[in-house]
């Protein structure tokens, strides 16, 4: 498991410049509540047809931080980033509330939940 | 002529929802109309109309979305009607209990008839809860058919005569003699 | 003018399982636009986990997000808390894990060929799988104590051995269902409504699943070589004879090849463990609280699933995230539906066999 940081502004540079679709499988997107009123986000990708090699790039950020959505080079992160804006109450790109949770409702389940 | 209460006893319609719950029950209630156990030798049959049906078989403790959706399920099916909560989840929330997106089973919501407890309830338990309700649905249908006696005194309040609360509940008459 | 006619499918629904409302937007009897709401069973077990429940005792609890893999839940959170607490457990528990794993699968597949009989009409059939697979869930009780949800796995091993005196039963029923696979394999090669009504139904080419991030059959219906079980070391599947299992149409009748091939494989492996199974303990005990993160896969029938957990050296973990198959499948679904028939739809949802309680958690 390898772990790369990377900050919001290059994050899709990154990972356009990592992702080839063909050889990398694309998990999905994490979100960890750390203290300070500080959150940390990762994407998580795996190697098709090799042994456990998993590749996580991550960010942390503050809660009113706009995340950049990947979807153009991404297709499928399209539903984690819906549930990382209802579990986080986080605002991501081009990605409305309302998956999980009713599209006015005032939760955020997971924000600084595990302090 | 066509006798439709004594098909209904003979041949129930059950109407299946998922009010949340995680699967295991329903692969049961699917498991109950496959051969081994054969719900369908009461005459049961699975159907996707409320407007047809007369057991309602819920399962799952009841999240907030799908509450609405139970809710009007059941007021869309006709009388008499049975609701029968399979599994531990339906009758008290089971582990689901507290968690932020769920009630603490579904008579909160609807009025519940028969509880299958079991996590996940097993077939036989299933068709003994159906056979019970089975029961319940016959009864219920005799105490829709009693006749509503309108003997009683009309009121007048205000000057205005009203009857609107002349009717006897059921059995009151015979309470009385 | 616009000339679309916008039809739902759920959230009740006589082809449908389980809540799941899909919003199709036709043009004639064009699909153009699907949207998807998942939702109605989110029940909240991510948070319930770091809240409420303890380390030891999440396993039970992540076991009810979803009945029909309760058991790939609790084995991968184990495998992830056995990983953080550097625990190694003895070779029987690996494979009496094994065996219920690929017991699970087994009656996952029939049960979503069966959904697929009745949904194209074949009421028979329908009935005979679901008679043979009583077959599989006897085997089950006979191994747990319970048909579904049992609670087999603990941090440390299993919690019941397998007694001698069933291993015959469980061979001969596991025989049963080897025999009767095999016709099946003939009534979905051969038989009109199974076979050619389904050929060229619901595609997904090799580059959208790729582009799309399919997993599980969905994927390996189309091509793509994705299949947990060949990369984890885990659990020994090489030595149990796993071989993986592909087709390149990447329609309906490929996916249900493709389920037909796994059963095949799975009923096998688990006559493989039944004859070779190793003698020992089936328990260690395992003492410590998790401590950093760990992130930890598995293939469940419907694909990979995912558990990332984050612990802080005490009782209560930071975070748990689940990562379960149908949704991440979940694009990859709105994007077959794009250019099908309408009329088709209910054949193509319980061809992806999808599993909304694991969705929604």
């Amino acid at each position: 498991m390898q772990k790369i940081e990377v900050s919001l502004e290059n994050v899709r540079d990154e990972i356009k410049k990592f992702y080839d679709y063909k050889q990398w499988h694309f998990l999905t997107l994490n979100g960890l509540a750390l203290a300070d009123e500080k959150m940390e986000v990762q994407w998580i990708f795996s190697k098709y047809e090799a042994m456990d090699e998993i590749v996580i790039y991550y960010a942390v950020i503050d809660y009113n931080e706009i995340i950049p959505s990947v979807v153009d080079m991404i297709p499928s992160a399209i539903i984690s980033q819906r549930e990382l804006v209802d579990m986080f109450g986080v605002q991501v790109e081009g990605s409305e509330k309302g998956l999980y949770l009713d599209e006015d409702s005032q939760m955020s389940p997971l924000k600084g939940c595990s302090i | 002529m066509f006798d439709l209460k004594k098909y209904r006893k003979k041949s129930p319609w059950i109407l299946h929802y998922n009010a949340g719950s995680c699967n295991g029950c329903d692969i049961e209630i699917l498991a109950c109309l496959s051969p081994k156990y054969d719900l369908e030798r009461f005459g049961v049959i699975n159907t996707g109309n409320p407007k047809q049906s007369d057991i309602f078989l819920v399962t799952g403790p009841v999240t907030f979305r799908t509450r609405e959706r139970l809710v009007e399920l059941y007021t869309q099916m006709p009388e008499p009607k049975v609701v029968i909560a399979v599994g531990s989840c339906a009758c008290t929330g089971c582990v689901f209990r507290d968690m932020y997106n769920v009630e603490v089973g579904i008579d909160r919501y609807i009025p519940v008839d028969v509880y299958v407890p079991g996590c996940a309830s097993s077939p036989e338990l299933i068709i003994d809860g159906v056979v019970k309700g089975l029961e319940i649905l016959e009864q219920k249908t005799k105490e829709m058919e009693k006749p509503f006696k309108l003997f009683k005194e009309a009121t007048t309040d205000d000057g205005i005569v009203n009857r609107r609360h002349s009717a006897l509940k059921v059995g009151e008459d015979d309470a009385k003699d | 003018m616009k000339k679309t006619i916008n039809i739902p499918l759920g959230s009740q629904h006589i082809s449908l399982l389980e809540p799941v409302r899909f919003k199709f937007e036709c043009e004639n009897e064009k699909i153009i636009g699907v949207d998807a709401d998942v939702g109605f069973v989110h029940r909240g077990v991510e948070k319930a986990c770091t809240t409420s429940f303890k380390f030891d005792a999440i396993g039970y609890v992540v076991a009810r997000v979803c009945g029909l893999c309760a058991i790939t839940h609790s084995l991968t959170y184990t495998a992830a808390v056995e990983k953080l607490l550097g625990a190694q457990i003895t070779s029987k528990a690996k494979y009496l894990r094994i065996l219920l794993l690929e017991l699970d699968r087994i009656h996952s597949h029939m049960l979503c060929l069966s959904h697929t009989c009745e949904n194209a009409g074949f009421e028979a059939m329908f009935m005979r799988i679901m008679g043979d697979r009583e077959h599989i869930m006897e085997i089950q009780e006979l191994i747990t104590g319970n048909r579904v949800q049992f609670d087999y796995i603990s941090i440390g091993g299993v919690n019941r051995d397998l007694a001698p005196e069933s291993v015959q039963k469980i061979k001969e029923n596991l025989y049963i269902v080897k025999q009767k696979v095999q016709g099946y394999m003939d009534e979905f090669t051969n038989n009109w409504s199974l076979s050619l009504k389904f050929k060229g139904i619901g595609m997904l080419s090799l580059d959208d699943a790729y582009m799309y991030n399919a997993i599980g059959p969905l994927a390996r219906a189309s091509g793509l070589r994705i299949d947990v079980r060949n990369e984890i070391d885990y659990l020994p599947y090489h030595e149990v004879g796993y071989k993986m299992q592909t087709h390149t149409d990447g329609d309906i009748n490929a996916r249900n090849l493709v389920r037909l091939a796994e059963l095949v494989n799975s009923i096998e492996m688990c006559e493989n463990i039944l004859n070779g199974l190793p003698e020992g303990d089936i328990f260690t005990k395992i003492k410590g609280k998790p401590q950093g993160e760990a992130l930890m896969r598995f293939e469940a029938p419907r694909g990979e699933l995912m558990y990332y957990i984050k612990g802080n050296g005490s009782a209560m973990l930071e975070r748990v995230r689940i990562k379960t198959p149908t949704f991440s499948c979940i694009p990859a679904f709105s994007h077959i539906f794009l250019g099908g028939d309408y009329a088709d739809a209910p054949a193509v949802l319980a061809s992806f066999d999808p599993c909304m309680s694991c969705t929604a958690k």
